[in-house]
């Protein structure tokens, strides 16, 4: 530590530019910036040296507190998880694994089917549309790509899957979210489809693809698509954000 | 220099050790290069996130959103998170906070009354962030910690609109003027409506610590200018030393949390089949929302050498970094090898917000000789620049003095030294 401080602290001390000045270290007795607490009196002194403990004690435990929420679970932080939990969250929540332990080895797509009604009153169920591949081609070739086409959709049907068990049953409040969140940013990814009417009722499924084994591998990946296929459910007008219609001619709000 | 201190330090007995230490943390603000470069970084990345999302704005973050502002609400009613787009629904309020948002990264960015910047930035990263929780990413979350820390620094010192401010109104006193400033004592005022409003919708603005550290940093401005006009000896030394405290302490934390970041990114991945059979990098490579370029993809995925080189590189990089600070040159070289990663990461997977997070994030670890030499280059380049439109020259920049910081400054930002104007 000290070497960096040293370091960071050290004057510009290069030739072709004048160099800082360096506050004075030595405290002057008027006190004023840069004094130091050697420029002050006793009972100054004894506030800056109070201020000096805190501020140690409470950077010492931040980072300690930091510390324990980004490492494995261990001794102290199942003996100290509430107190933990209370320093850290919600603020300085953080998650540093990194495509780690291992990185995602699947593409995993999100397809949308819905069943409409056409100008005519009748019904029909259209074919599966990958709400995926919309976001793939707008991040292809793009340098600067928008988190609604790369985060948006992918985290949110992480979060679904977070939030149910796997025969599709929410666990408490964040399953229901996480449901209504697929659900409108379906819809929302649905209204640049051509679907032809009114949609009544949407359909999700994904589909886990495998990433295939490096052409210099001798190894054989499993690359066949596996499909988790969700409930319809039913849209109503709290499923459509701003800018989806659901096929819907007159405007929401 | 470091040289002679170690030296001398050898000889010297524990107490005066640390009595020099003492002294020496809390005359001064450390690495001011150091903490105008992390600001300076992370006010332009959350600002160029902002600019290019204008369009998806309402999609990210407005109450008509994929996650509407009644999910939202849920949420944060559960986690207590900071966000006062809840205090309203209505679009005009949210437009109103985005744009804050923009202004204030702008401001922090050019270090413009930068302690009032930092805060409001903090407001703004936080406001949106936690309205939205799932639309963010690894960048995102270290912008919103970069965001909390950065408004305990002193990072305005150097390379900012207050430095050079700060450098004139000393100019002027030593003429014999007295500056005045009114921008600092009105943005103070303005501040109280929002803070009075934070205090009466407190139970949605989050925790309640962070109202109070809200609250706090207004009266310490407030304190900063009042006693540099009433009292300006021994109240305003100590105002000083606890603003280099707190600057040093969080200057610490921020490179602690660097170190952080990279030991769990590398020590989690050693444990993963992938990064230990040196194909980890090809994956990320064929995964669809991971390759704006596949050509370019495909081109560094056919050579398994190139792979596993870069697989085990980042690794060894990753777990290796926090011991290399014991050893500048060693830290300096895994320092470039990290940002020119980050740079590829950029482009290769279509990361550049959270690229130019973490470079920026790495910065705090660059040597102040580099980043006086570097704001020496960019200085010189704006000045040539300048002179066409301007016949009178580089302003402030090179200028500098040691005076104290002018009395009536109550951003508390700047220093007694404005060398150089990166930005000004």
């Amino acid at each position: 530590m000290d070497a960096r401080d040293g370091e960071a602290g050290e004057p510009a001390a290069t030739a072709d530019r004048p160099a800082e000045p360096e506050p004075a270290e030595s405290g002057s007795p008027g006190g004023g910036a840069g004094a130091g607490i050697k420029g002050l009196t006793l009972p100054y002194q004894v506030a800056a040296a109070v201020a000096l403990a805190v501020v140690v004690v409470v950077g010492g435990l931040h980072v300690g507190m930091v510390f324990l929420h980004v490492a494995p679970s261990n001794t102290l932080s199942k003996q100290h998880g509430r107190a933990m939990d209370d320093w850290v969250l919600p603020e300085f929540e953080q998650n540093w694994k990194l495509f780690a332990p291992n990185p995602l080895q699947q593409n995993i797509a999100v397809h949308a089917r819905a069943e409409i009604t056409d100008a005519d009153g009748g019904r029909r169920t259209t074919g599966w549309v990958s709400l995926t591949a919309e976001d793939g081609a707008a991040i292809r070739g793009n340098p600067l790509p928008s988190h609604t086409n790369q985060n948006e959709l992918r985290r949110a049907w992480d979060f679904y899957v977070n939030s149910h068990t796997e025969d599709n049953r929410a666990n408490g409040l964040r399953g229901r979210l996480s449901e209504r969140y697929v659900r409108r940013i379906a819809l929302l990814k649905l209204e640049d489809q051509p679907l032809g009417g009114r949609i009544e009722r949407i359909q999700l499924r994904s589909a886990t693809q495998g990433v295939g084994a490096p052409v210099w591998s001798k190894e054989r990946h499993d690359t066949r698509t596996y499909y988790r296929v969700l409930p319809w459910w039913t849209v109503t007008a709290a499923d459509l954000p701003g800018g989806a219609t659901g096929g819907r001619t007159e405007a929401r709000r | 220099m470091s040289d002679r201190t170690t030296a001398a330090a050898g000889r010297e007995p524990f107490d005066r050790r640390l009595a020099r230490a003492v002294q020496r943390v809390t005359a001064t603000a450390l690495g001011p290069y150091q903490s105008a470069v992390v600001r300076i970084g992370f006010a332009a990345a959350w600002l160029f996130f902002l600019l290019r999302e204008i369009p998806h704005r309402h999609e990210l973050y407005g109450p008509d959103g994929p996650w509407a502002w009644d999910m939202a609400q849920e949420l944060v009613a559960a986690n207590r998170a900071f966000t006062v787009l809840m205090w309203s629904d209505s679009g005009l309020w949210f437009e109103i906070v985005y744009a804050l948002a923009v202004l204030s990264a702008a401001a922090l960015l050019v270090g413009w009354r930068t302690r009032a910047a930092s805060a409001l930035f903090l407001v703004g990263v936080l406001s949106l962030q936690n309205r939205s929780v799932f639309m963010g990413d690894g960048g995102d979350n270290v912008i919103h910690l970069m965001a909390l820390y950065l408004v305990f620094t002193r990072c305005a010192r150097v390379w900012s609109l207050d430095a050079r401010r700060a450098a004139r109104a000393a100019e002027a006193r030593a003429a014999g003027e007295r500056p005045r400033d009114l921008v600092g004592p009105l943005l103070w005022g303005l501040a109280v409506p929002g803070l009075v409003a934070a205090t009466l919708l407190r139970d949605r603005s989050g925790e309640p610590w962070l109202l109070v550290l809200l609250w706090l940093l207004w009266a310490a401005q407030g304190a900063w200018w009042l006693v540099g006009r009433r009292a300006p000896g021994q109240p305003l030394a100590l105002l000083d030393v606890l603003a280099n405290l707190l600057h040093n302490a969080v200057l610490v934390v921020i490179m602690a949390e660097v170190c952080l970041i990279y030991a769990t990114a590398g020590w989690y991945k050693v444990q993963g089949s992938r990064w230990q059979d040196g194909t980890a990098l090809y994956y990320p490579l064929k995964l669809d929302y991971f390759t704006p370029w596949p050509f370019l993809s495909d081109v560094l995925a056919a050579s398994g050498i190139m792979v596993m080189v870069v697989t085990y590189g980042t690794v060894i990089v990753q777990v290796a970094f926090p011991f290399t600070l014991f050893n500048r040159k060693v830290k300096n070289v895994l320092l470039a090898v990290m940002m020119v990663e980050h740079a590829g990461i950029a482009v290769l997977l279509g990361l550049p917000f959270f690229s130019l997070a973490m470079i920026a994030a790495d910065a705090v670890f660059l040597p102040t000789v580099f980043l006086v030499w570097a704001g020496a280059r960019v200085a010189r380049g704006r000045d040539r620049l300048l002179r066409r439109t301007r016949p009178d020259g580089p302003g402030g920049a090179g200028r500098s003095d040691g005076s104290a910081p002018p009395p009536g400054e109550e951003d508390g930002t700047a220093g007694d030294a404005a060398p150089r104007t990166l930005v000004g």
